[in-house]
């Protein structure tokens, strides 16, 4: 392997030591619930992208690494420095673990439903739902909707037609027919079933401060 | 649901919560949050062997094998997120000031955890988080509640909230505000509110 392997993605180098950071504990976050997800839907297909985050992952904790190299000047420096990176690698093997969770799929976890059964009884629940046409969630961004803020529920992905969303960002519009991945509470999904469902109008707040 | 599950989804969770805490003790430099993830990872410790037996166990008896396979190697990868909160909170525990790009990343993300403290005027106190409707009012879940020295993991809706209780919540920034003008009395919730 050579040494000075320059990283995969060259826009990365354009990313601070902050942004990179964000980056990965964002995934570090996402990633467990996708992998979660994937058994117990039992889809290779959201477990084929927990190991595309995982492997991006690995790239952006490499990037980080040469980062704090270049930056250390003293020992203080390196004090400091090797903090950061210890953070960076926790937030790494959590995605190596998710990628782990994934695997069992191998083991064909619907034969045996112990694990969809504890998954099912958790706290906050992995839940699909369909974005009805008859709701006016659809056409807006999640920015405008602030879906968490509102129901509590955190979208982990969007399944539109054979395309998948992974953790969406915020400019990402909502359309008729979007499958919701969502996790929360019993009581947040209601929330949000009323309004997926066109049961309920989206709540409009008169002009916001911020 | 049998014991075996019933160990599962308890490690699943108290997971979750060690890293929610691992992020939140880094976020604050707190101690204390970084030693409660110390010793959740006594109890996931327990809890991973004890699956481990009770599955071999299981096999013993029903000889699937797939599926004891199926719940230690679940157990193990979960424990790996443990360690990985472990490895995180450890930053805290050490005499390091943290680099001040560690609090700007935790701060840069959509979702955040915070704390804040429930003051005497407060709806929240003398309130459960049902009656309240926490998540749905503020956005921000409550994943854990100190109060004194001890701690509440995983409060539901029957918990009942104290004054001078510190409720650990996660949620998206833009709720973070509210909820602290709840908690400390200055904003008080609507009848409509609480339907």
């Amino acid at each position: 392997m050579p040494f000075f392997d320059s990283p995969d993605d060259e826009e990365d180098e354009h990313l601070t030591v902050r942004e990179l950071l964000t980056e990965m504990k964002d995934i570090s976050e996402v990633i467990v619930d996708l992998a979660y997800a994937a058994l117990l839907f039992d889809s290779q297909e959201i477990g084929a992208e927990v190991h595309h985050l995982g492997s991006r992952m690995d790239t952006l904790n490499h990037e980080i690494k040469i980062r704090m190299m270049l930056a250390s000047r003293t020992k203080q420096d390196a004090v400091q420095l090797s903090v950061l990176l210890q953070v960076a690698e926790g937030a790494a093997a959590i995605s190596k673990a998710a990628g782990d969770i994934v695997d069992l799929l191998e083991l064909n976890p619907k034969g045996s439903p112990i694990v969809s059964l504890v998954l099912k009884e958790a706290e906050e629940k992995i839940r699909l739902q369909t974005l009805s046409d008859q709701s006016d969630m659809k056409g807006k961004s999640l920015e405008s909707l602030s879906v968490e803020t509102e129901t509590g529920m955190r979208i982990i992905a969007i399944k539109r037609g054979i395309r998948w969303i992974y953790d969406p960002e915020k400019e990402v519009t909502l359309k008729e027919g979007d499958v919701l991945v969502v996790r929360g509470t019993e009581d947040g999904f209601e929330r949000l079933r009323r309004f997926a469902t066109g049961m309920e109008k989206w709540p409009v707040y008169p002009q916001e401060e911020s | 649901m049998g014991p075996l599950e019933e160990m599962l989804l308890e490690i699943k969770d108290t997971s979750e919560l060690m890293v929610d805490l691992a992020y939140s003790s880094l976020l604050y430099n707190n101690r204390d949050i970084a030693e409660e993830v110390n010793q959740l990872d006594a109890r996931m410790q327990e809890l991973e062997n004890d699956i481990q037996e009770m599955a071999v166990q299981n096999a013993v008896e029903d000889r699937d094998i797939k599926k004891a396979l199926l719940i230690i190697r679940l157990a193990q990868s979960v424990g790996e997120i443990s360690g990985a909160a472990m490895k995180i909170a450890d930053v805290v525990r050490r005499d390091v000031p943290p680099h001040p790009v560690i609090q700007l990343s935790l701060r840069e993300t959509d979702v955040i955890i915070t704390a804040v403290t429930v003051g005497a005027t407060s709806d929240l106190a003398g309130a459960t988080l049902g009656k309240i409707k926490l998540a749905t009012n503020t956005g921000m879940y409550a994943i854990a509640i100190r109060r004194g020295r001890r701690y509440i993991y995983g409060p539901d809706q029957y918990t009942m909230m104290m004054e001078g209780d510190t409720l650990y919540v996660r949620g998206p920034e833009d709720g973070e505000q509210y909820l602290r003008d709840l908690a400390n009395g200055t904003v008080h919730l609507e009848p409509k509110d609480l339907k």
